[in-house]
């Protein structure tokens, strides 16, 4: 098993509020998080550093098809403040599971309101009907460190949302290990290939070295 | 309409009940304390009895050191002085600590001088080793166990496999754990792991022992003969369990109708005793020790006590990677793995093996 992920802390301007959640998360029992800068596709003069996991927020029926077909992303947001206009098609959703993308639903809003809570459940459900349980993620859009849930009772709140019980416990730790994965590969060759810069050797090993053992150790 | 029948199912939990007697030839009671490899907390529990006798105590404040080491490597384990010194001359108990077993890498020493890795999909790649993969992978397997044989090992230490072992564990990904350390010798005492150890930060610890008496304690009426209980005579093994359960959580059996916490009722029938003694070791416990206790525990009834029956439960470890002998062990939403003894005053016993989702039936 992998170890526990939340993919998905919204980052504010507070740096030390900031700290205090993740702080939060490391004592829940998360190993890994990732923190969420929300850009709003309006203002296009922000500046963001290249984060390595993308992922993308969508409300419109041709927007997901598009992103999960051909948009350079790891992850797809289903959002889950208000009643998905649209139902997801079994194409589209095949295809960016064979792609790799992951699927991602968020709870901290549920846990703030209770017409929240329908919405997210029953978008959830319909999301898994199509893609049966498959590359799905559950994290928190937590603002507050109060948002955030233990690992283990987010895996019970997958069953929730129609996952099976080990669908559940690889939402929260297999499939984001492979959604960061996927997000590194995007930086690399096929996934195989990548350049790392190295450091340079000091002078006096370089004279040391004869000519040609000097090839072979850059090589 | 399937998720809300899927909503009332509980995770997948097993347990065994079984009854005998200590004078029976055939009985397994040895052979299941001493394959229980570790042990986190001993508890028991006397009906009828105010204090303590000074056997038991003297046992109980005797439940062995046991030692911990800070980022020892895993080489460690496997050269020769090691295995000669501890692994050969007793029994050598390791768990790494600090680890959980459905998320990080894993290592545990049986006595019987099996190294068993349980690794995530990463280091079992990186080490090199051969292993299998877990059995409660599921889908995509994201656990491997490797089990290295150290007595085999230690036969023929100029073998490839030997340097193979060396080499993956030494150079190519070499892993350093805390470990809880425990050693039962057979034989003269030659050195100590705080010797062997001293170049790691290793301390000696006792495990904690709490004691108490609780008072006007209601408790199920059980019959030796009768495992599954008979209505209004007696109750059943698994009631008792629960009940059991209870005591040790300190819940009220009386089922308050303002009581938040718990809706819990002693079983009945019940009677009420007047004072009943509860004590818990914890630690990382042998199971030589716990063989001795048990033995100590059914001296209990040497002479005529008012007490019916006693009882001595056992916790695993929920992040050992095996429960009994070398089946795996793993963490579902629970990693419990625990048994149970039930000691009547005509040396009935019963006892109860329980297990929780990611494991085998206990033997």
């Amino acid at each position: 098993m992998a170890a526990f992920a939340d993919l998905d802390l919204r980052a504010s301007s507070d740096l030390k509020a900031l700290r205090g959640m993740v702080e939060t998360a490391a004592h829940l029992g998360y190993s890994v998080v990732a923190i969420n800068h929300v850009v709003d596709f309006k203002e296009k003069k922000q500046e963001i550093e290249k984060p390595v996991v993308v992922s993308e927020l969508f409300t419109t029926l041709p927007i997901v098809q598009v992103a999960c077909t051909h948009l350079d992303v790891d992850l797809v947001c289903v959002t889950v403040t208000e009643k998905l206009p649209f139902y997801f098609k079994r194409p589209p959703v095949n295809v960016a599971i064979d792609r790799g993308l992951g699927f991602e639903l968020v709870y901290s809003p549920a846990i703030k309101d209770s017409t929240i809570r329908r919405y997210t459940i029953s978008n959830a459900l319909n999301l898994m009907q199509i893609c049966k349980g498959k590359n799905i993620i559950i994290s928190s859009a937590a603002e507050r460190p109060l948002e955030i849930r233990g690992p283990y009772d987010v895996a019970n709140l997958g069953l929730l949302f129609g996952l099976s019980e080990s669908d559940a416990k690889a939402a929260v730790s297999i499939n984001c290990r492979a959604a960061l994965l996927h997000g590194e590969t995007r930086r690399t060759a096929f996934g195989i290939i990548s350049t790392v810069k190295k450091p340079r050797p000091s002078e006096g090993d370089d004279d040391s070295l004869p000519a040609c053992k000097k090839a072979k150790c850059e090589g | 309409m399937a998720t809300l029948r899927g909503l009332l199912e509980t995770p997948r939990h097993l347990l065994v009940c079984e009854k005998s007697n200590f004078g029976h030839g055939k009985s397994r009671h040895r052979q299941l304390v001493e394959t229980h490899y570790h042990n986190y907390k001993v508890s028991f529990l006397i009906p009828e009895c105010g204090l303590l006798s000074k056997e038991l105590k003297n046992l109980v404040m005797e439940m062995g050191p046991y030692y911990f080491v800070k980022n020892l490597p895993l080489h460690e384990l496997i050269t020769p002085e090691f295995i000669n010194t501890f692994v050969k001359k007793g029994s050598c108990y390791a768990l790494t600590y600090n680890t959980n077993i459905d998320e990080d890498n894993a290592v545990a020493l049986l006595p019987n001088g099996k190294l068993i890795l349980s690794l995530d999909k990463d280091t079992y790649e990186e080490t090199g080793l051969q292993g299998r993969p877990s059995q409660y992978s599921g889908r995509r397997i994201m656990k491997f166990i490797i089990s290295i044989d150290l007595m085999d090992l230690s036969f023929n230490l100029d073998s490839k496999k030997y340097e193979r072992i060396c080499w993956c564990l030494k150079e190519k990904k070499p892993l350093k754990f805390d470990f809880l350390l425990a050693w039962h010798q057979t034989g003269a005492e030659e050195s100590t792991m705080m010797e062997y150890f001293s170049k790691y930060q290793i301390q000696e610890r006792q495990p904690k022992v709490a004691m108490s008496t609780l008072r006007s304690l209601q408790c199920p009426v059980l019959q030796s003969s009768t495992l599954r209980g008979e209505p209004e005579a007696s109750c059943g093994g698994p009631e008792l369990f629960d009940w059991l359960g209870a005591v040790f959580c300190d819940v009220d059996l009386n089922n308050e109708p303002n009581s938040f916490i718990s809706t819990y009722c002693c079983p009945q029938p019940s009677t009420v005793v007047a004072k009943a003694f509860l004590c818990t070791v914890t630690g990382f416990i042998l199971p030589e020790k716990i063989h001795v206790l048990l033995e100590q525990l059914c001296h209990y009834f040497d002479e005529p006590k008012l007490a019916p029956w006693v009882t001595l439960s056992v916790q695993g470890f929920a992040d050992s990677p095996v429960s009994w002998r070398e089946n795996e062990h793993g963490f579902w939403k629970g990693g419990e793995h625990l048994y149970n003894f039930v000691i009547f005053n005509n040396l009935d016993y019963w006892l109860q093996m329980a297990v929780g989702a990611n494991d085998d039936c206990p033997p």
